[in-house]
Order: structure tokens, then C-alpha cells, then sequence
């Protein structure tokens, strides 16, 4: 039975004849193989084209900046592997991957062409080029980035994606059909979405009728960045011809560009083919620094499931599909689903088995298929072994990847699919000298081997190892987990760190990756940390990461980081958590001696940000002036001004007179609201200005719905000032009352006595809330001092402990009784 | 809308003729005559009806090998339902094409097929094509529901000629499952988690033996075998009751798909402005709906639905069904109240009166979150339909 996607091609492509794109005048030595990246299909044609040709130069979509090296591709590596580029301008740097599997068309590419002695170069641009900014994997799905034309295809052919579509076009008849009519059926393919891209994005055909003239659309629109690679890769292509004019030229790269190079090479003229030398390698701008290495790859990192911008899903499939053919994939695939299944104790039955198996064939000749592909395959065994209704839709139908709630069936399948395989580099493979340092580094603290190591804090080179494993995963590689240890934005007093040192597949691949951000773990740290800072999303995440700073005893961050540190301070507009940042972080500056943070600059700098920050924004803070709820965590703000403004004013140049002069204002200010403003009342006396007159400021500090409020602030700021005793007590061991004062809590006391029994109701709940400001201990002796005032010779601790089960229940019931007596009274019935 | 004056004639429905002196003499040509002489009346005809003249073509044109016991073959099904624009076959359903594939082969295999997914997602429509293609007949339906008994599923009696005969295949009246099994036709059981337990159960022994026991009849007649071409196609939506209310025997004999909402908007979007078009001329109005609204309509449907803006913003999700089905029934009155109230194709503020008699019903949770969702995320938008959606905002009831 023929499939009949060919048959089905011709009539989609109305506007342009496929014959009409070939471009009239091909150079006959030149072959271009147009692949989709990663295709097993594409990389046997290919070989079959290398075996055919005997080219005498192999040219390749790939980054001409490492073809001095090519070298080291063909050590012996296991793939997949990658090379990885990273950009650094100075603190951000951008990273970009160019993964090859056993199956990748450029792999048997570089391998066969290097085996039948051609001349092997990469010839597209360099990873750090501007064309690639936005990209990083370059062998992503060019088509991908126009779902359009893919998709127009897709509903003719009665398939669900692009990537069912490929199967069907490809892989499935690619053991079956000759090269040949492959790859007519794949070029067609890919000509019809070119064309139906460039119809889109510009006048197509307008350079192909008229071969003479260079593309003309690029003077008067910005080219694509396609079109920028493509320019470059076609003056390889000139220079190739040049060079052996009458030896065949094989060039592989992706399908999408396979029309446009044959356009820009027929339109070279005569003479810029004569002078067609190599082309130079662009330089990255001066500020740049690039570096690419050979990393090893994953098929999890491969697979279009789980990543964003790759090639082919499913690499654990296709790898299969190369060594096996179609029917040994599918068998081993079934296989594997089943082996996971039955891990995950769910039953698979015989009868499910032959469900799915007949239900897959069935699929196959239904769809038009020789074998069973991919798709139907997964179908076959979601029939078969899925019997309930699905929250998200099948993976495989659609575009994107797996979504939360998809059934845990499906996941497993898409998991056998995908693989995890990884790779592994040749022992010679050169490596960035980060890798070095943190080798010889792990080694000097004995950290290299599989281990959960204990680390004393207080000894030095034990804080150094605790400081090296920081780095470590700052850096993201993975294998260092901390167990538990100090934590800088919190007090605490552990002194030992545990950590879990163990091996892990992926961490040769990070730390040469991370070997893009400096040549030592020291540097690659600071510079990723101070690109958190900067890039970073607000105070949160900055903050993060000035502890993880301080953790990895990176003392001194550049001033570029300090002022983007004190900008994202400055930038954020939620006094909650710059308090708390400002509490942890004095803490550090004057306290710390564990993490060797006490006094450290970068510490400083952001304490006289945030405070700066603060004080504007609570003045901004206003309630237009009626009963607010104390927020413990704003009063909590304003003690941590305080706190500054006490302990480090003077190191840091800290302007008090301006904090007091802003406390002063907002707790005369009626429209702040009332716990603010009492702190803002306590601020000032808490650092030593007497206020002069107390006792008013109490008074009119509201009425019973405002003033447990107001205490809070004021008691969570000063209570040690409250507790001091007016000489209108008993006399006092105070240092220096006004004479003719009260102290603060006889005045509440007086507050509190005059109170309605309604307004007492009323107010109970926050005046509570406000004593809890005091420890115990001093609420014994407060409870002690009342009861004296009210002439009861008694100790406090008998009237808090015992009298009064549930103060709330009292004033309830005392409200009750005066409403009774008032209704008594309005009714007459009292005299 | 097809012409089906010639049903009778143009199918030739090879291997069903034989079968009719048992059971099927009466009916079969009711069936046909009622839907033939009366088709254009018909409020709603049966696929088969609506679509005869498609049928016909796909079933003169079928080269390829059919299943035992159907009508059309698998590809020609296929291309029934998804369309062929060069055969001049319409696309009838919009979803992904591999779940078509996968319910067809479920059919052709001795399983049966279950369709589940949210309400109003074109689930009954999906099960009356596929019977349309496989059996050429979507009419053996039976209604899932709290009353529903196993007469109305296997077969019932006509008490007079019972008294008077006793038991025998005169005086049996056959349901759609006896017909089905007995002719070798899809039967369709739509909403079968309505059913009690017990009586989704009397499926059990058909879809695995294939055979039906009639115990009052006795010899040959109190076996009923399974023809080819027998077998369900039910449906279940997991809003009302789940699938979980299935006994796992049962599930086990079903091929389960689940229908998804449409996942792109343009589609969706089409197809509310085409069923809403076709409603409306229905209707007796010529103009067709404003495109504009109808976007304002969809989108705001898709959001309700999906509990996330176009922007990406998290809001809350309705709990009452969104569905496609919904937004074309809103369309729809949208135009019937600009048309008769007003002279015009309606307008985004009609959306607003609509909405909350459709979608938010009579729950206020959902109609304070359709108040939340006008004020916090419409007022925002652009454009004027957008703007007119929410200046009517006041319109929501409470």
C-alpha cells in the first residue's frame, strides 16, 4: 500500500509549481541535502549522498568559529553531545547549544565526510552572532517559527502537528522507498513552506525570475536573520565551488534553507564566483568575550517535550528507529511502556497488550502507513491502557509539551520515548579551566569523592569548603545538595553545615557551561551572582541572592552590582518586605562572625538604601485617618530604621536628624494610619528626644477604636521608655522624669477607666494585642502597678493569672449589664 | 443542507435487508419514511439525512477495503467527518484529526468506544457522525437518565399480544441494543453515567459474548447474536458524574477518547460564526452576526473557560460549562435580540444580558466572578466592541 503524501503535496501548492523554484541555473558540481535536524531519514541520505558523491568538500549548517577545532569532535565521544557557546558582555552573558545524536544529519555529516577524506567546515555564523539572540538551541525546528504554512499542510494531510507530519513524509518509508524519491518527496516538502513563508513575509519569487540580480528586497528591508545566515552560508558555498570547480560540492543543512541558498548561489555572478575566496570568521565586538566548548548532551535536554526550541521529539524513539528500523522501535518502544508501567504497579494486561498492538496496526493502515509510527503507536497504547476520561489533552497531538495533569499513563510513555541517555565526552576533550579549578579545588578539601560531609562553620578551612560547595550551586551544578546549616536571613545559631555530595550525570555538562561565566569557580560565581542582582525580578530575588553572596564569602561585588543592588531596593514599593530585608540584613552587618559578613560593605550599602527607601515610603503609607488594624510586620519596618539609625548611623553615615524629623511628621500626621503613627511617636523617643508631652500625645492619640492600635506602635518602638515611672506614682528609681509628668501607662490606665462599657468592648481586642508587646515578665510587673493605682495590695501575677479567665467575656458581659441597666433606666422601671 | 428525497433508493445498505423479518419490518420503514417525507420540516434530521448526498458520493467513490458489516471504509469514514475540500466532502468536526483516527479503529476492533469530556463539546454530535459513517444510520439511540431502564436498552413487550400469544417475536418489541446486535448497527448510549449502575451493566455480556439472551423465547430465538458491524459508541461528560461511576468490568470493554474544547481560537471562532449564522437564518433573520462581537463573545468565553486571559493573567473560572456549544447558543440570541429589538446584528452590550442568563444561570458565585471578570480585565481592552462590552457591565442582574 503506497502512502500517499506525494499525491497529496500537488494540489496543496496552487500558486507555485514546485519546478518553478528551482532555481534555473544550479551549479551542477553542487548537491544540497535539506534535513530536518535530527531526522534518522535525513541522516541516511546523507550518507547515501556521501557514499554516491565522494565530495570533495562537506559543507555544514554549524558554527564556522570552530572549525579549527573540528578535531575534537571525532575523538570518540558517546553522543549526544553539544557544543556550547557562551557570550559574556560584562555581566550578562547569553548561552547557546548546538546538540548532535548518533541519528543527526550534521553528525554523519562530519563523520562520513571526514571518513571519505572531503573537507569538512561548519558554515553558518558563529553562536554569539546577533542572528542567534533570540535562539538557544540552534538546530530548533527553523519551520517551527512559522506555525502558519505548517499548519495550512498539517489539516490537507489530515495530521495533528508537524512533527506526525514529518513521520508520516519521512521517517516511516525511509527504509523503503529509494533515496532518490525521499528526497524529492522531502525537498518538495520543504519548498512548499518556504515559499509559503516567503509569500508571507515578502514578493517570493521575484529574485528567481530574474537570476542576475542580487535579492534586492535586503536594501529596502531589514533582512531576516535568516536571510543573514543565509548570505553568509551561500559565500562558503561560492568559495567551495571555487576551489574544486569540477569535484562535487555536498552541502547539509536545514530544509528551510535548501531553496534559499540554491537561489543566492545561482544568482552569483561570473565574476564573484571568480573571486569567491573563504570567508573571513566574523570577530565577536570587542567588549565580548565568547568561548565554545564541547559538552556532554542529553536526550531529556533533546527531546521537544520538555525543553522549549528544540528539533525532533522523542529521541529515545528515533534513536531506536536508527539502529533498528521502524519495526524494532516499535517493539522495543511497547516494551519500555510496558516495563515502566508494571514498575509503577499498574496492571497491563496480555489482552491490553493485544488491544494495543491491533489497535496501533490499525492506526498505521488507516493513517497510510507501512509500519506503525510514533504517533500511533502512543495512540494504540492510550486506547488500549487509558480507560478514563484524560484532564489534558495528549502530548503528541499538540504543540506544546507536557502540562501539569497530564494522566500519569502518558507520562511514562512520553518518558520511555524520550530516554535518558546521556552523553559522555573522550577523556581528551578540551575543557574551559573552570572545570580544572573546581577539580583541583574539590580535591584540596576532600570533597571529591560521594559523600555526606559536615562542615564546621567556626573553623576557617572548613568555611572555605562550605564556601567552595556555595559556589558550586550557585553555579546550578548539580550533585552538591545542602542538607541544612545557618540561614543569613533568619537569626539563628547553627554552626555546621551537612551536605550530600553525590554523581551526577549532568555535572560535567554544567560545570563546563558554567565555565562561560569566568575561568574560576570564585569568578563564575560572583559574576552570575551579580547578574541575579541585576536581572533579577525586585527586592525578592536580589535579596536572594546578596545572601547566597554572603554564603559564598563573595565579600567585595563590583559597584556596577552594589548600585543595581541599592536600585532594585529603591525600586520596590512594599514596606513588609524591605523590613524584613532590613532586619536580616543589620543582623548580618552587625552581628555576623560565622559567615565573615560583619561590616561588609555590600551589606552596608544596601542597609543605607533600604533605609533611605523607607522612610519615603512610610510617610507615603495613609489610611485617611480612621481605625486600621496594627500590621506587626510595618511596625516591624519601623523598628528596623530604628535599629539602623541606633547601631550604624555612624559607620555608614546615616542621616538621624532626617529619620527623626520623618518619624516626627508621620506621627503627627492624622491621616497615617494609627500603629504607624504611634511607632513613628516611639521611634523618636525610643533614640533619646524626650517628647514633650507625652501624656497629650497619648490622649489624643484616638478613641477607643484607635488606641490599642496606636499602642502597638508606640509599645513595639519604646517600651522600656513606658515602663518608666511618672512621680505621680510612687517614688520613682526613674533617671529623669518631668516632674509634673505621668508615666505613659498610668495615663492608658486612665484611659481605660473612663472608657464606656461599649467602648472597653470595642477596644479590648487590640489593647491586647498591643501589651503583647511586653515579655511576660514585664507584664507581671505592669499588672502589679495597676492594681496599686486601684488601691488593691495585691501581686500582678495573682490578677493575670487567676481573676480573669477571659477578659473578652468579661467586658461583654459588663456591656450587657449597663445596656440592661440603661433600658431599665429609659423605661422608668429603675429610680 | 442536503436535499434527501432519495434516501431510500440512493443506499443500498447490503447486508441489512435480510434481517428485517425478524424484528425490523415495521420500524424500518417508518424510520425511513418519516425521515424522508418529513426531512424538511424537521427541526434537527439525522446526520445520515442532513449528509445523504456526501454519503452517497463517498460510498460510489470507496475503493478501500471495509470493515465487516459497514457501511463505508475507514478512510472513506474518516474523510466523512474531517472533510476532503477536493471531494467536496464539508469538515463536520473540528478537533484533532488522530482522535477520529483512534475512535474509528476503536470501533472496527471488538471494543466499544467511549467518548467523555466537558459538556458541550460536541461529544453526541461526534457519536452521530461516526454511526452516520460506520452504519450509515445514527438512529438507534438510546437516552441515558436517572429513569432510564433496561427495556428502553434490550427490548420490551406489547402486553396485548403478549396476554393473547404468550411470549414470541410477534409480540416482542425490540429496543435499539436487540436492533443493533440483531442487524449489525452502531447503537449509540448517550450520557450512560446517568444510568443507575445495574442497568449500565446489562452492556456487559453484548459488548464481551456478544450475544443477548432473551429468556422468555425459547429454541433459536432466545439467543440474540451480534451481526458484524454491531457495536456502542457511548458518551459521558465529566461535569455531572464521572466516569468513576462505572463498574470496572464495564470499563475495561470500552476504548475511552476524551473530546477536548477547541484549542485555537481562530477555529473556534469560526465555528461559533458559522453555527450562529446558520441559527439565525434559521430563525428567519438575513443578517449575518457582527464579527467583531463575536470575537469579543469567543474570547471572553475562552477566558471564563480557561480561568486565564489572552495576557496570561490568572482569573477565576466559571463553574458553569463554557463550551462552544454556549457561545454559539449566546451568538444566537445575541443576534435574535438585535435583530428584533433593535433592527441590527447585535452588539457587545446584548453579550452582557446574555451571559448571565447563559452562562452564569442562576449560580451568584458565577455571576459575581462575571462582574469581577467585566471590571477588573474587560474595562482594560481596546477597541470599541471591547469597550461598549464593558460600559454594559450594569446589565448583569443583582
Amino acid at each position: 500500500m503506497l502512502p500517499k503524501p506525494l499525491n497529496g503535496l500537488n494540489p496543496l501548492n496552487p500558486m507555485q509549481p514546485a519546478a518553478a523554484l528551482e532555481p534555473p541555473a544550479t551549479p551542477e558540481m553542487l548537491t544540497i541535502v535539506g534535513v530536518r535536524h535530527h531526522s534518522p531519514a535525513c541522516a541516511k541520505l546523507v550518507r547515501e549522498a556521501i557514499d554516491r558523491l565522494q565530495p570533495a568538500h562537506v559543507l555544514i549548517e554549524g558554527p564556522a568559529d570552530v572549525n579549527p577545532r573540528l578535531g575534537e569532535f571525532l575523538l570518540g565521544h558517546e553522543l549526544p553531545i553539544a557544543v556550547f557557546t557562551s557570550a559574556r558582555r560584562g555581566l550578562t552573558s547569553q548561552a547557546s547549544w548546538s546538540p548532535f545524536c548518533d541519528y543527526s544529519p550534521e553528525w554523519i555529516a562530519l563523520r562520513e565526510g571526514t571518513r571519505s577524506g572531503a573537507q569538512v567546515r561548519f558554515i553558518d555564523l558563529p553562536a554569539w552572532h546577533p542572528a542567534f539572540a533570540t535562539m538557544a538551541n540552534r538546530y530548533a525546528d527553523a519551520e517551527r517559527r512559522y506555525t502558519q504554512a505548517v499548519d495550512g499542510l498539517c489539516r490537507t494531510l489530515g495530521t495533528d502537528n508537524s512533527d506526525t507530519l514529518w513521520d508520516h513524509l519521512a521517517e516511516i518509508d525511509a527504509g523503503d522507498i529509494p533515496a532518490a524519491e525521499l528526497s524529492a518527496r522531502l525537498n518538495t516538502y520543504f519548498d512548499l513552506i518556504r515559499s509559503a513563508v516567503d509569500g508571507i513575509g515578502e514578493p517570493a519569487s521575484g529574485s528567481a525570475a530574474e537570476p542576475s540580480a542580487e535579492p534586492t528586497t535586503e536594501t529596502t528591508t531589514e533582512p531576516t536573520t535568516d536571510e543573514v545566515r543565509e548570505a553568509y552560508m551561500a559565500r562558503w558555498i561560492a568559495a567551495a565551488l571555487r576551489d574544486t570547480p569540477d569535484r562535487p560540492v555536498l552541502v547539509v543543512c536545514g530544509g528551510f534553507h535548501r531553496p534559499a541558498l540554491l537561489r543566492r548561489v545561482a544568482a552569483f555572478s561570473y565574476r564573484e564566483m571568480e573571486d569567491a575566496y573563504w570567508p573571513e570568521i566574523p570577530a565577536p565586538e570587542p567588549d565580548v568575550t565568547a568561548v565554545s566548548y564541547l559538552v556532554p548532551y542529553s536526550f531529556r535536554r533533546l527531546d521537544a517535550f520538555v525543553g522549549y526550541q528544540s528539533g525532533m521529539p522523542s529521541p529515545a524513539y528515533y534513536q531506536r528507529l536508527w539502529e533498528l528500523g521502524p519495526r524494532g522501535a516499535a517493539s522495543a518502544l511497547t516494551g519500555e511502556v510496558v516495563d515502566r508501567l508494571r514498575a509503577r504497579n499498574q496492571p497491563v494486561s496480555t489482552a491490553d497488550l493485544i488491544a494495543a498492538r491491533v489497535t496501533g496496526e490499525g492506526l498505521a493502515s488507516v493513517r497510510g502507513h507501512r509500519h506503525p509510527a510514533r504517533a500511533d503507536l502512543l495512540d494504540g497504547l492510550v486506547s488500549a491502557l487509558v480507560g478514563e476520561a484524560l484532564d489534558r489533552p495528549l502530548p503528541w497531538t499538540g504543540r506544546g509539551g507536557l502540562t501539569v495533569g497530564t494522566h500519569p499513563a502518558v507520562v511514562e510513555m512520553v518518558a520511555a520515548l524520550s530516554g535518558d541517555r546521556t552523553g559522555r565526552l573522550h577523556p581528551d576533550t578540551p575543557l574551559p579551566p573552570l572545570v580544572h579549578d573546581a577539580e583541583a579545588e574539590l580535591e584540596r578539601h576532600g570533597l571529591d569523592q560521594p559523600q555526606t560531609a559536615t562542615l564546621d562553620l567556626t573553623a576557617h578551612v572548613r568555611r572555605d569548603a562550605s564556601r567552595l560547595l556555595h559556589r558550586l550551586r550557585v553555579l546550578r551544578v548539580p550533585g552538591y545538595e545542602r542538607l541544612s546549616g545557618p540561614d543569613p536571613s533568619v537569626e539563628d545559631s547553627t554552626f555546621t553545615e551537612q551536605w550530600r555530595i553525590a554523581v551526577d550525570p549532568d555535572r560535567l555538562a554544567a560545570l563546563i557551561e558554567a565555565g562561560g561565566h569566568g575561568p574560576t569557580v570564585e569568578l563564575a560565581a560572583r559574576a552570575v551572582l551579580g547578574e541575579r542582582v541585576l536581572t533579577g525580578g525586585g527586592l525578592d530575588s536580589a535579596a536572594r541572592a546578596l545572601f547566597d553572596a554572603v554564603l559564598c564569602g563573595i565579600e567585595d561585588l563590583s559597584g556596577q552590582v552594589l548600585s543595581g543592588l541599592a536600585a532594585a531596593v529603591a525600586a520596590d514599593g512594599d514596606v513588609e518586605a524591605l523590613g524584613t530585608v532590613l532586619t536580616a540584613v543589620l543582623g548580618l552587618w552587625r552581628h555576623d562572625r560565622l559567615l565573615a559578613a560583619e561590616q561588609s560593605a555590600t551589606l552596608g550599602a544596601v542597609v543605607v538604601a533600604a533605609v533611605d527607601r523607607l522612610l519615603w515610603l512610610l510617610e507615603l503609607v495613609q489610611t485617611g485617618g480612621g481605625p486600621a488594624p496594627a500590621e506587626p510586620r510595618r511596625i516591624a519596618a519601623v523598628r528596623a530604621v530604628r535599629d539602623a539609625i541606633r547601631y550604624a548611623a555612624a559607620k555608614l553615615g546615616l542621616d538621624a536628624v532626617r529619620a527623626t524629623a520623618v518619624m516626627a511628621r508621620i506621627a503627627g500626621n492624622a491621616a497615617a494610619p494609627p500603629d504607624l503613627r504611634g511607632a513613628a511617636f516611639g521611634f523618636g523617643w525610643s533614640l533619646g528626644t524626650p517628647p514633650p508631652d507625652a501624656e497629650r500625645t497619648i490622649r489624643a492619640a484616638g478613641g477607643a477604636a484607635v488606641l490599642g492600635d496606636w499602642l502597638s506602635g508606640l509599645f513595639a518602638l519604646a517600651r522600656e521608655q513606658c515602663l518608666e515611672e511618672g512621680p505621680g506614682e510612687e517614688p520613682s528609681q526613674g533617671p529623669d522624669q518631668g516632674p509634673e509628668q505621668l508615666s505613659a501607662l498610668a495615663v492608658v490606665d486612665a484611659l481605660v477607666a473612663a472608657m464606656t462599657d461599649h467602648d472597653l468592648l470595642v477596644a479590648l481586642p487590640a489593647l491586647r494585642q498591643a501589651f503583647g508587646y511586653f515579655p511576660p515578665r514585664e507584664r507581671e510587673t505592669i499588672a502589679g502597678r495597676i492594681a496599686r493605682r486601684h488601691g488593691f495590695d495585691d501581686s500582678g501575677r495573682a490578677l493575670l493569672r487567676d481573676r480573669i479567665e477571659d477578659p473578652l467575656a468579661l467586658a461583654r458581659g459588663r456591656e450587657l449589664d449597663s445596656h440592661v441597666q440603661a433600658v431599665l433606666e429609659r423605661e422608668g422601671l429603675l429610680w | 443542507m442536503s436535499e434527501s428525497t432519495d434516501w431510500s433508493g440512493t443506499t443500498d445498505r447490503s447486508g441489512t435487508t435480510d434481517t428485517t423479518d425478524r424484528f425490523g419490518t415495521l420500524d424500518r420503514v417508518s424510520t425511513s419514511e418519516i425521515l424522508t417525507s418529513a426531512a424538511k420540516r424537521v427541526q434537527r434530521p439525522a446526520a445520515e439525512v442532513r449528509y445523504a448526498d456526501e454519503l452517497a458520493r463517498l460510498r460510489a467513490a470507496d475503493d478501500g477495503e471495509r470493515p465487516p458489516g459497514w457501511a463505508l471504509s475507514l478512510r472513506a469514514a474518516r474523510r466523512f467527518i474531517l472533510g476532503d475540500d477536493a471531494a467536496g466532502i464539508s469538515r463536520k468536526f473540528v478537533g484533532d484529526p488522530s482522535l477520529i483516527d483512534r475512535a474509528l479503529v476503536s470501533l472496527a476492533t471488538s471494543r466499544g468506544l467511549m467518548l467523555v469530556g466537558e459538556p458541550g463539546t460536541a461529544k453526541s454530535l461526534l457519536s452521530e457522525l461516526l454511526a452516520a459513517a460506520v452504519s450509515g444510520d445514527s438512529t438507534l439511540t438510546i437516552q441515558g437518565g436517572a429513569a432510564t431502564t433496561e427495556d428502553q436498552i434490550k427490548y420490551s413487550w406489547n402486553y396485548a399480544l403478549l396476554v393473547a400469544e404468550g411470549p414470541s417475536n410477534r409480540s416482542l418489541v425490540p429496543a435499539p441494543l436487540l436492533r443493533g446486535m440483531a442487524e449489525g448497527r452502531v447503537v449509540r448510549f448517550e450520557e450512560i453515567t446517568r444510568c443507575p449502575l445495574e442497568v449500565q451493566d446489562c452492556l456487559l455480556s453484548p459488548l464481551s459474548d456478544r450475544v443477548l439472551a432473551v429468556p422468555e423465547l425459547s429454541g433459536a430465538d432466545a439467543l440474540v447474536f451480534a451481526r458484524e458491524g454491531f457495536n456502542v459508541i457511548a458518551t459521558a461528560n465529566t461535569r455531572d458524574r464521572g466516569v468513576n461511576e462505572m463498574s470496572a468490568a464495564l470499563k475495561r470493554r470500552f476504548n475511552f477518547e476524551t473530546v477536548f474544547p477547541i484549542p485555537d481560537f481562530e477555529t473556534e471562532l469560526g465555528l461559533v460564526e458559522q453555527e450562529a449564522t446558520h441559527l439565525l437564518q434559521g430563525s428567519g433573520i438575513a443578517l449575518p452576526p457582527n464579527r467583531d462581537v463575536l470575537e469579543v463573545l469567543v474570547t471572553a468565553f475562552r477566558e471564563l473557560r480557561d480561568g486565564r486571559t489572552e495576557r496570561g493573567d490568572a482569573m477565576e473560572r466559571l463553574s458553569s460549562v463554557m463550551s462552544t456549544a454556549e457561545a454559539v447558543s449566546v451568538a444566537h440570541a445575541v443576534g435574535l435580540r438585535g435583530w428584533f429589538l433593535r433592527g441590527d446584528a447585535g452588539s457587545a452590550s446584548d453579550i452582557v444580558e446574555c451571559l448571565a442568563g447563559t452562562a452564569a444561570k442562576d449560580n451568584a458565585e458565577d455571576l459575581a466572578r462575571l462582574r469581577t471578570y467585566l471590571e477588573q480585565h474587560v474595562g482594560r481592552r481596546k477597541g470599541a466592541q471591547w469597550q461598549e462590552f464593558y460600559g454594559a457591565r450594569h446589565l448583569l442582574p443583582g
